[in-house]
């Protein structure tokens, strides 16, 4: 039986009642991003009624408590502010749960607990786990939900898995949590977070390049010279990241899951529908066009690791890489990574696609440029300077997302010249209302069973797949792929200014 | 032109029909620092006198999160005199707490009979390529024809301001017969949407969704002006649950106690259901909507001017107490929801066939 009160009513799938169960509940992403946006969400009524959120951690702590700290921070974050009222009402949906991740009876305990959810909420029990531990417990948090039953929903329920990345560290080891999800969850209840896919930007590559129709007949290898998808930090390892971050490094942090994910949206082709499977269909096709840089001699041709040495950032003295707190003063994990990659398609054929990514940059920015040819040497080409610049479109993810076509047009006057020029989309100037939270977003598709926006196990294992040679390379060539330098606050190092310009091009400046 | 004897506090600088592009760019160029940006065309449209200053300040507070063209347009229609002024301003404000964003608004005052000056002489200034947005303040008057709506994408009116509905609702779906490209937005509609999304947010519930079939009672208290707000939401219930209307109710009895009218529906198992529309003059718009099925009960209620409505779901095994957003009270903001959600509005349209039996039975 359907809700007749749904039909019409809004356009999006619909989420449904259930019972969250974030596992870390005592981490930085449950205050600081989860459960704001479940509070943005019931301010916005998006919230489904009856939607209960369980927090389970290992330290002690009573409901009280755990909300007293949810509370103070959701006062400083929450993106629609703090309303006392709705918060006093939206608490009592949140409880604690106390368990070493690694401890069955936790689990059992756990299992009793949502049963006595479901009977005071009436109905149904589906239950929503959000893994966001730490990566080392994801596999006890399966297995131990498994054991509980808790993997199985009641007939006409569901139960379902949001995965936070990292999805492994290599291939070996995400193949090896993905078997232990689908031991646990079917694919098809499993949920791979990777929140830069609810942005509003990159949600809107999808519409920009098949809901209009000037872009989509140029997309291709005869109209496109290169791509190139930039994310810059400003930031270092401020706040002890630099333990995590000297584990893992760029080209593992950013590049094999976010920036892959760009990658596939920019390149993919279009799919037969906007189902999940539709569109995912079509963005691991990509993944698997990448060609391998397969042997340390490639990879030295194609990707550039760095680190920062001290510098200025802001006109603030920072510490070089690795100066920075929880860095190894002998660390080998970049700070920077700049790769050159090719797509094995017929329509990407010929075509260099450029991602960098790095810590310490002058500025924090991430866009994606698609840089088009150059008309042919006639007309105005054929003038002295020719035309100044080809046309770039630019689609920006963070911060000031937009849009911007680079033109070309003639300066006013009686002589004959030519200037680029900017056609800029603004999303803050044109749309004043604020955007929700990716992590807003994505927590209702997921409620409402749309995985559209995560990534599927064959996306993360090519992905893998497609690091994994890169990092073997660097990590079994010794000296012959050096880890290049550049000044903190500066644009990288030289030598990825040198893996552009070898086939002619530059960088974009930001 | 001397200047300083022209300026209008609202609306800006008094300026000539025949000038008023060269006038408009000419105020950009006096501030550089200042970002022009639409969406849209939106042009509003009232003969009530005072109406200019009023939708001036009804726009400054629409374009914070909607970048429009704005055109306001006033008609006294009674003066035998044909004139026309014309006033151009713009309202800016901080985006993201650093960019000025500016959107230009065009105030036109005419006077006399209109005949073509709307249309060739007003939207003569529409940014071409962007959408038009018409909001219809007050009662139809004779300039609602096709000759005006055929050049509308987006027509705006709140049926609470009309004496005589029925007859403005006939021209309404006539205008929709004719140009099915035309999309409605009733403020009256927009003012029951958070309660809709509310009945469906408790009738996700499994054991409300089982009772659906035994509803026998609704009862929905209103603001006197807002009848036909109560009357459309009840046209959705009836719609949404396929009941047909039943034969008519005699409520005298209550009609002494307060004012109350019932309407009576058959269920598609047959089950009469009684819905009584209770008018009340302390109420909000929409004061409270009660669905009784056997021991499952939902109610909606909002108290006036409260930001938030109340959301209970009682039933034999458990209740469900939770708050959901409220529609504003302002048209001003009732219209800036309308342009957020922007789309085809088709649920009017389903409605609408029911509501007018309703409002036909008891007009």
């Amino acid at each position: 039986m359907s809700n007749p009160f749904r039909e019409d009513l809004v356009s999006r799938s619909r989420p449904e009642p259930c019972t969250v169960v974030i596992f870390g509940a005592t981490g930085d992403l449950t205050h600081r991003k989860l459960v704001p946006a479940l509070y943005n969400l019931a301010v916005d009524g998006e919230l489904p009624p009856g939607v209960k959120i369980l927090g389970f951690a290992r330290r002690e702590k009573s409901d009280a408590e755990f909300r007293t700290g949810l509370e103070e921070i959701n006062r400083k974050v929450s993106r629609s502010g703090h309303d006392a009222a709705i918060w006093s009402r939206f608490v009592e949906s949140i409880h604690y749960h106390c368990s070493e991740f690694t401890d069955a009876d936790g689990y059992q305990r756990l299992a009793a607990k949502l049963d006595d959810i479901d009977r005071e909420r009436g109905g149904k029990g589906n239950r929503l786990f959000y893994v966001a531990s730490a990566p080392e417990f994801f596999d006890d948090i399966l297995e131990n939900l498994k054991g509980a039953g808790l993997n199985q929903a009641a007939p006409g329920c569901w139960a379902r898995v949001i995965v936070e990345k990292p999805f492994g560290t290599d291939l070996a080891t995400a193949q090896h949590l993905n078997q232990v999800v689908n031991r646990t969850f079917e694919e098809k209840d499993t949920y791979r977070i990777d929140h830069y896919l609810g942005k509003e930007t990159a949600q809107n590559l999808m519409v920009l390049r098949f809901a209009n129709s000037i872009f989509e007949p140029l997309w291709n290898s005869s109209h496109i010279e290169q791509i190139q998808i930039t994310c810059a930090e400003n930031l270092g390892m401020e706040g002890g990241r630099g333990g995590y971050y000297d584990k893992s490094g760029a080209l593992r942090d950013m590049v094999q899951n976010h920036l892959l994910q760009l990658l596939s949206l920019v390149a993919m082709e279009p799919p037969t529908d906007l189902s999940a499977d539709g569109v995912r269909d079509e963005k691991v096709k990509v993944l698997r066009s990448l060609r391998q840089w397969d042997t340390p001699e490639k990879v030295a041709a194609n990707v550039v690791r760095a680190q920062y040495t001290a510098g200025h950032v802001d006109g603030t003295p920072v510490p070089g890489y690795r100066e920075e707190d929880r860095v190894d003063p002998e660390s080998m994990t970049e700070a920077y990574v700049a790769l050159r990659l090719m797509i094995d398609t017929w329509r990407w054929s010929g075509v260099p696609f450029y991602i960098r990514m790095g810590k310490r940059l002058p500025k924090k920015a991430t866009e994606i440029s698609v840089h088009f040819k150059q008309p042919p040497g006639v007309l105005f080409n054929a003038l002295p300077g020719g035309v100044p610049g080809s046309n770039v479109l630019v689609i920006r993810i963070q911060p000031d997302e937009g849009i911007s076509l680079r033109m070309v047009s003639k300066i006013p006057g009686t002589s004959l010249r030519l200037e680029p020029v900017k056609m800029d989309f603004h999303y803050a100037t044109s749309f004043g209302k604020s955007s929700p939270e990716a992590y807003e977003r994505l927590l209702l598709d997921a409620m409402a069973g749309d995985a559209t926006l995560f990534a599927r196990r064959d996306e993360v294992e090519e992905a893998w797949r497609f690091i994994d040679h890169i990092e073997r390379a660097w990590h079994e060539s010794g000296e012959s792929i050096p880890m290049a330098e550049f000044d903190a606050g500066s644009w990288g190092p030289k030598e990825a200014d040198e893996l552009v310009k070898a086939d002619g091009f530059t960088w974009r400046r930001l | 032109m001397n200047a300083t004897e022209t300026i209008h506090p609202e609306l800006g600088r008094e300026v000539p029909v025949g000038r008023i592009d060269r006038e408009l760019r000419q105020l950009w160029a006096e501030d550089e620092a200042r970002t022009n940006a639409s969406l849209i065309n939106l042009a509003i449209y009232s003969e009530s006198p005072g109406s200019l200053e009023k939708n001036s300040r009804a726009v400054q507070s629409l374009t914070r999160e909607h970048a429009c063209r704005a055109m306001l347009i006033h008609i006294d229609r009674e003066n035998p005199e044909a004139t026309i002024r014309a006033w151009i301003t713009a309202h800016c404000h901080l985006r993201s707490g650093q960019k000025s964003v500016c959107c230009e608004q065009i105030a036109f005052a005419l006077t006399g009979q209109t005949k073509g000056r709307l249309r060739n002489t007003v939207f003569a200034h529409l940014n071409s390529d962007l959408p038009l947005t018409f909001w219809w303040q007050g009662e139809l008057s004779s300039i609602f024809s096709e000759r005006l709506y055929s050049l509308v994408d987006r027509f705006i009116i709140d049926s609470a301001s009309w004496k005589s509905p029925a007859a403005s609702f006939e021209r309404i779906l006539s205008a929709l017969t004719d140009a099915p490209r035309l999309v409605v937005q009733d403020l009256e509609w927009t003012r029951t949407f958070q309660f809709r999304v509310s009945v469906a947010a408790l009738f996700d519930d499994p054991v409300a969704q089982a009772s659906l079939a035994s509803v026998r009672a609704v009862t929905i208290r209103h603001h006197p002006a807002h009848r036909i707000a109560a009357l459309q939401l009840l046209a959705w219930l009836a719609t949404q649950s396929k009941w047909s209307l039943g034969p008519s109710l005699d409520l005298s009895d209550e009609r002494k106690v307060g004012q109350v009218e019932a309407f009576s529906f058959e269920s598609r198992g047959g089950a009469e259901i009684i819905a009584r529309l209770v008018a009340d003059p302390a109420s909000a718009p929409l004061g409270k909507l009660e669905i009784t099925a056997g021991d499952v009960s939902v109610e909606i209620d909002r108290d006036p001017g409260a930001s938030h409505l109340g959301r209970l779901l009682r039933t034999p095994g458990h209740c469900l107490d939770i708050p959901g957003p409220a529609d504003p009270e302002y048209a001003e903001d009732l219209v800036a929801e309308q342009l957020s959600r922007g789309g085809k509005n088709s649920l009017y349209r389903k409605i609408l066939p029911r509501f007018l039996e309703l409002l036909a039975e008891k007009s």
